[in-house]
């Protein structure tokens, strides 16, 4: 059994995923997390004792811990070294708004940038062929690198705000690529600026870990916890607690780590990268805020270091050879034993009710099924089978627009309700369908409605029997819902969208009218000679949809959705195996929109400094108030006194409410910004390859010069 | 002392009933024990072990299922006769499996109870007792409520045949030959029952109980006055209680306390100095144990305990240290016994696998017959739907022989779901159009692989009535799926008692008309839990309650064409009223309703009220306060001085404090909303409405002042 090694109280809280170690003077980690209160980092130093002044305060002469006032709420900490050399470790604090990079040694500021799209989370190292070290933030739809000095050496869009990041060796080629997990579900991988995988998962994506090779570990919000090999899953787990903290940590000594994982419950397990299989766990009394490693008692050995949210702190170091990889106390044989009589038991238990099938399949019964069923267990004729067929449905019955899935018995035999089980299309991972006692019949609506085009297995789980049944037969099935479901065809009358993306590709019509059979839900198979026209209806009421093909291999894609157009284009593209596609993107619509929020920018930004100058003069006139205020005090003029603090608390009001309009304003800057980040995102994604690149590149270089002509025009042709 | 106990796992069996293994006495002391164990398949089978190995000694056939066994002897001579109680037979083997006994008792209830001593032989159904002498009928006794467990005080100490009888409404019935001694109220449903330490304790009439709400207590039956001696509160809330034994597992002269819980909770508890029982080891098999012994199973001179569990699984905790032949975590410690064993394991499996793909194949087959049918046999669910006092919620359990693959909850009442520790699976809820399917929750539970049992938490609404159900599909082919029902009463909270505070004022409802008892009695069991379903008998019934949640109490008399309803608590009153009048339309029957209403009966419920909702406010607020002053003390460097000493209490109880509200969550909203009916059915008596002058009440409660409270309601907010 491992136990752990040391086991501390830090009596300061722990935010939770806010947690690092860096080795500050270069040989001695120190603990660093960011506590409750939000606004201050600690750094429990056990080993030396020389931070003082600056920043730092110690907070006793007894106390391992100092404090670190940010004052202001802490969103991410990450330490590492920035210096090619690597020995000093540096402290970076994230807040909503900017970046802090601390040395902690020397109790100085290395560099502040202001990051007005957040700094949700933070990762250091190298990244694929940049030269310095970089410090990586993720914000709002936005990557951002610096190197120690403060330059900003590397920048791209995301899809929706980052939520995890992490370095790794993703295509093996002895290079860091950068992958990130972002709210709108996915994870990107990305080769310095440019995607190379894209991974759509179920929830959002809260933690990332590098593990041996080209694995990384991930978590999301939903309690799943997992392994990607590559763009390929190995395995994943999911729980109705949530993972705070993922790190990967070879703790049985095999050579291989093991994905770790600290859960909102307070437990920790270790679990095999291949497998999956639980090969330790420990339990802490309260949840998990973070883990990390680090040689801490400074005896040479690299300890796994758990945090919990309460500041207890637990290190274990990894199992030794007498262990044998065998962490916890139990009896492998005994288990083996359980496992296996566990399988006799089921293998027992299944012939037992084949046999009971046949006792009752050979009883007599002459006036049908009706008197054998007394026990009410739904005895059902056995060529009962479940059909099960998906359409849209535009509107019927006042549900609004939806897939409909309908289940049908081929007999007269009920369905008490059915289960699906699917990930991503419901609040939860099932919907189940219930009719009232009174209205069963043999078959069954189930109307569908999924949030976003991905393509999902949907798994149903039907109970069929009798109406007074109080046992029934489940019946399981698995059908696929195509990615464009929500789309209906419609009649060529529908007016044509404004925005249409225009590429050429090397291909037969039938190629792309195959595509359409597969991706989208047609009742009848769609078949074209010459030219194809196939218009859609949006069901989420984003307007009308044409796929257009000439025979020369020129294809528009008309949809006023520029989301829905990237879609289509990265569909068409990946099921034609194009590397890269260059486009032709019309959106007049857009671009008027985006030229809106670029002028909003400037007047938030105008405003901003307006609020902040008088910021500046309420200040001054603060302090002069409360000297004068001061001053009549001490003569005992209290008239005056009273007047000038009277004044100073209407000032004082003022500036609560200045600083209201100005946080207000900074949402607004915040909410703009994200959007002229997501529309750099969508045109990109109208391409393929390095021309998406290109166009993410160029798109910042005209937003940091200011020229809005340009950006339309890279954004229309894909270059400048 | 601390006892450090292994587990080993014995043998698998099939589903047992509670009490259904006892380990076999030996002459010798510390001799390993035989262990007879029946099933409810109706297998007796008697095994011992031999290094490590079972060996069996007699196997019976399968028949009906078994319900109790029970170990017997002429007086004088060890209790070596295995008696084992199925449908209304009892059957007698001898130690060897020799069958020397074979009674059919013809009572028309089956056997749930049953106790052996010399040649007596007492037996229980649902409600009726019985008592033979050498196989002749000596006593009867009709018990109004359900008989949940069985004793007589050992007739070698004590001359009088007194048989203690655990009935579901809460007393202990103390019999002399067919007449009732006396009752004794205990701290819950008693479920099971043993005699205290050797025989009895002192003078071979001291008894433990167990309870369904997990409770343990000692009483002394003397045949005049009882006495409690002590009593262990279950705030773990732990499982009920299946099983008690006492055994020396420490080996100190003084028998320990081995309970058995239906939530595979096994403790043991010594006794201290004031012969008060402390818990001394606990451990938690995944599923409920149905009977457990201590003893001496395994290997010579090691103390164990042996416990059965409802899927069949018997294990030992064994006092014998399991890693002495290799160091820690050897991969292989045992030897070829061990390989013996999985081998052997193995080929079963296989051959196992070989018929069931072929019986699966032929059931697919069958699918092509038009005429051929799927018939899936029952299999057997334990279940348990029971009211917590502690915190007026219900908990729902279910256990399967074979592990669950998903629940699903289907409710058309409105009922909340909580998060309960014990149970891994993953919930997920459903959004259903409640007016066409009339579903209020639809909820699946997808268990983790290997989970047997399955434990879920509800909170259910006085005044809401319906029926919850679950549909249990076990991860089993042919796949199927059962459907539990359970039924959520109009006075769902509200818990049997048998004393009653007469100083209260009390509202009466009085109901006169054309009904027979029986039917009265089944509207009053529609409304009420913890109420045995058949009539009692004698011409009047009289039941008393109080609510888990206030408090308050009810009592109800009724006979042939009258019953009379009491309650302090005017919203109780108003539900019954509603529920009773709605039943007795449904039945075409007249009604004649009257009620007396107390006036000072609102200002002392709420006074009863007062001191629950001014500590939740009171802990509301301190728990609010937590964070800030977490932060101000980082902020001053962890010196306190400055803070007031109240503040400075909360922060030194603030783990305490958090605890406590996390463990009754929405207290305080289930507060409010019952003081908002009892608002509102006051002025409904009174004929006008007042749901507008709610939000104004819930004002009056936000800044909460008693007296204030009272006014608003004596003005009805005007």
């Amino acid at each position: 059994m491992l136990v752990p090694v040391f086991t501390l109280k830090l009596n300061h809280k722990i935010n939770p995923r806010m947690v690092t170690i860096g080795k500050y003077d270069g040989t001695h980690p120190n603990l660093t997390a960011a506590t409750t209160a939000g606004k201050v980092v600690f750094i429990h130093n056990p080993h030396s004792r020389t931070l003082s002044g600056g920043r730092a305060s110690e907070l006793s002469l007894d106390s391992d811990i100092s404090l670190l006032s940010i004052n202001k709420s802490v969103s991410s900490v990450a330490a590492g070294s920035l210096d090619p050399v690597g020995v000093n470790d540096m402290l970076m604090v994230g807040t909503q708004t900017d970046l802090l990079a601390y040395d902690v040694q020397n109790n100085t500021d290395a560099f502040y940038k202001e990051a007005p799209d957040g700094v949700n989370a933070i990762v250091i190292g190298t990244l694929g062929t940049i030269n310095s070290r970089l410090a990586i933030c993720g914000g709002n739809c936005a990557l951002q690198g610096f190197d120690i000095e403060g330059n900003d050496m590397f920048w791209t869009v995301t899809g929706d705000n980052v939520c995890s990041l992490a370095l790794c060796d993703f295509a093996g080629e002895g290079m860091s690529e950068l992958i990130v997990g972002s709210e709108d579900y996915d994870i990107r991988v990305f080769r310095e600026d440019e995607i190379i995988a894209e991974m759509t998962e179920t929830e959002a994506i809260t933690a990332l870990c590098p593990m041996t090779t080209s694995r990384f570990g991930y978590a999301l919000a939903n309690g799943t916890v997992g392994v990607y090999d590559k763009s390929s899953r190995y395995w994943r787990i999911k729980s109705k607690n949530q993972a705070v903290s993922i790190h990967s940590f070879d703790l049985n000594g095999d050579g291989v780590d093991e994905l770790i994982t600290g859960w909102t419950n307070g437990k920790i397990d270790a679990r095999s990268d291949r497998t999956g299989e639980v090969v330790f766990k420990d339990n802490m009394s309260s949840s998990i805020a973070g883990i990390v490693e680090g040689d801490y008692r400074a005896d040479g050995n690299t300890e796994l270091i758990c945090c919990s949210v309460e500041g207890e702190v637990k290190g274990f170091l990894p199992a030794t050879q007498e262990l044998k990889g065998n962490l916890m106390d139990v009896n492998i044989d005994q288990e083996k034993v359980r496992e296996m009589s566990q399988r006799k038991q089921n293998l027992l238990l299944e012939l037992k009710n084949y046999e009971e099938n046949a006792k009752a399949a050979a009883t007599d019964r002459p006036s049908g099924l009706g008197d054998l069923d007394k026990g009410k267990m739904g005895i059902i004729p056995a060529n009962t089978q479940l059909q099960t067929s998906l359409s849209v449905n535009v509107d019927s019955e006042g549900k609004g627009p939806h897939v409909d899935l309908f289940v049908s018995t081929t007999n007269n035999t009920i369905l008490r309700a059915v289960l699906i089980f699917a990930e991503g299309i419901f609040e939860g991972e099932s919907h189940v369908v219930h009719p009232n006692q009174n209205q069963l019949t043999n078959e069954l609506h189930v109307p569908i409605i999924p949030p976003k085009d991905v393509p999902v297995d949907l798994h149903i789980k039907a109970f069929v029997g009798h109406k007074s049944s109080n046992q029934f037969h489940v019946f399981e099935l698995t059908r696929q819902l195509p990615r464009f479901s929500m789309y209906s065809p419609c009649s060529d009358q529908v007016p044509e969208p404004k925005s249409s993306v225009t590429f050429t590709v090397n291909e037969r019509v039938q190629r792309i009218v195959m595509w359409i059979n597969q991706h989208f839900l047609l009742n009848n198979e769609l078949t074209c000679d010459g030219d194809l026209n196939a218009g859609f209806m949006s069901l989420r009421g984003s307007g009308p949809l044409f796929i257009q093909m000439k025979s020369g291999g020129q294809v528009t894609v008309r949809t006023d959705d520029m989301d829905l157009a990237g879609d289509i284009v990265q569909a068409i593209a990946s099921f034609l195996g194009l590397d890269e596609l260059q486009v032709t993107a019309d959106f007049p619509l857009h671009m008027e929109e985006l030229k809106g929020i670029l002028v909003k920018v400037d007047d938030f930004h105008e405003v901003r400094q307006k609020l902040t100058a008088e910021m500046a003069d309420h200040s001054n006139l603060i302090r002069s108030l409360v000297v004068r205020a001061e001053d009549a005090r001490l003569m005992g003029d209290m008239r005056n006194m009273r007047r000038g603090y009277m004044e100073l608390y209407d000032l004082n009001r003022d500036l609560i409410n200045g600083y209201k309009i100005r946080c207000n304003n900074h949402q607004e800057l915040l909410s703009c910004l994200k959007q002229v980040n997501q529309m750099i995102q969508k045109a990109g994604n109208l391409r393929v390859g390095k021309f998406k690149t290109q166009v993410v590149s160029q798109c910042r270089q005209a937003i940091k010069d200011n020229n809005v002509s340009a950006l339309l025009k890279i954004i229309k042709t894909g270059s400048s | 002392m601390d006892l450090n106990l292994t587990r080993v796992d014995y043998l698998q069996v099939g589903v047992t009933s509670p009490r259904t293994m006892r380990l076999l006495p030996e002459k010798k002391a510390k001799v390993p024990q035989k262990v007879a164990v029946a099933d409810q398949s109706g297998i007796l089978q008697c095994f011992n072990i031999k290094k490590g190995e079972t060996q069996m000694s007699f196997k019976t056939l399968p028949g009906n299922k078994i319900t109790r066994l029970e170990l017997g002897g002429a007086v004088g001579s060890p209790a070596d006769k295995i008696f084992i109680a199925s449908g209304s037979e009892v059957k007698g083997y001898s130690k060897k499996g020799k069958q020397f006994l074979g009674y059919d008792t013809n009572l028309t209830e089956s056997i749930k109870t049953m106790w052996v001593s010399g040649s007596h032989l007492f037996l229980g159904g649902n409600y009726i007792f019985n008592h033979y002498v050498d196989c002749k009928d000596e006593d009867y006794y009709l018990c109004s409520d359900r008989i949940n467990d069985m004793l007589c005080l050992p007739l070698s100490r004590i001359q009088e045949v007194t048989p203690v009888l655990a009935c579901q409404d809460r007393v202990l019935r103390v019999l002399d030959k067919s007449n009732l001694l006396y009752e004794l109220e205990v701290a819950g449903p008693p479920q099971s029952l043993a005699l205290f330490a050797d025989e009895g304790g002192e003078d071979g009439s001291e008894v433990l109980y167990g309870t369904t709400d997990g409770k343990i207590g000692l009483v002394h039956l003397d045949r005049t006055s009882p006495s409690h001696r002590w009593e262990v509160p279950n705030e773990k809330r732990l499982g009920g209680v299946l099983c008690l034994d006492n055994y020396d597992m420490s080996d100190d002269g003084v028998p320990d306390l081995v309970v058995g819980r239906d939530d595979g909770t096994i403790e043991i508890y010594g006794y201290d100095d004031a012969d008060e029982p402390t818990l001394r080891y606990s451990t938690s098999l995944s599923e409920s144990v149905s009977s457990l012994q201590g003893g001496v199973v395994a290997c010579q001179g090691y103390n164990e305990v042996v416990a059965c569990t409802y899927a069949g699984w018997i294990q030992g905790l064994t006092t014998e240290p399991q890693q002495k032949k290799a160091g820690p975590g050897e991969m292989v410690p045992l030897g070829a016994d061990a390989q013996n064993k999985l081998g052997t394991l193995k080929t079963e499996i296989d051959s196992l696998q070989a018929r069931v793909l072929q019986e699966r194949e032929k059931y697919h087959f069958a699918a092509m017959n038009d005429k051929a049918i799927s018939a899936v046999p029952h299999f057997d669910v334990n279940d348990k739907f029971t009211l917590n006092r502690d915190d007026a919620s219900y908990t729902l359990s279910i256990e399967v022989k074979a592990a669950i693959d998903n629940v699903l909850l289907q409710s058309d009442v409105p009922i909340d779901l909580l998060d309960t520790e014990k149970n891994s699976a993953v919930v997920s809820y459903s959004a259903s159009d409640t007016d066409q399917s009339g579903n209020f929750l639809l909820a699946t539970y997808r268990c983790q692989a290997n989970t047997t049992r399955l434990e879920l938490k509800i909170r259910s609404i006085e005044g809401q009535y319906g029926t919850l159900q679950a549909y249990i599909t076990p991860r089993l082919q042919p796949k199927s799926c059962q459907v539990r029902q359970y039924q959520i009463k109009p006075l769902s909270l509200h818990q049997r008692t048998h004393v009653l505070d007469d100083s209260r004022p009390m509202n009466t409802l009085k109901l006169t008309g054309q009904f027979s008892l029986a039917e009265i009695h089944s509207w009053v069991c529609f409304c009420l839990p913890e109420i045995p379903e058949r009539t009692p008998p004698g011409d009047t019934i009289n039941f008393y309650f109080l609510s888990t949640f206030l408090d308050t109490q009810l009592d109800c008399v009724y006979k042939k064409g009258e019953g009379t309803f009491r309650s302090d608590n005017i919203s109780t009153i108003s539900i019954l009223k509603d529920v009773l009048t709605k039943e007795a339309t449904r039945r075409k029957i007249n009604l004649n309703i009257s009620y007396d209403l107390q006036d000072n009966s609102i200002p002392d419920t709420l006074q009863r009220i007062h001191p629950k909702l001014e500590y939740q406010l009171l802990l509301a607020k301190k728990v609010q306060l937590i964070d800030a002053l977490k932060e101000l003390q980082i902020h001053e460097g962890g010196d306190l001085d400055f803070m007031s000493p109240e503040y400075r209490q909360i922060l030194e109880e603030s783990e305490k404090l958090q605890e406590e509200y996390k463990k009754q969550p929405c207290h305080l909203e289930r507060l409010y909303g019952m003081i908002t009916d009892l608002f509102i059915d006051k002025f409904k008596f009174k004929g006008t409405n007042v749901k507008t002058k709610v939000p104004q009440l819930l004002e009056v409660l936000d800044n909460y002042e008693l007296q204030n409270l009272i006014e608003f309601f004596n003005s009805g907010g005007s």
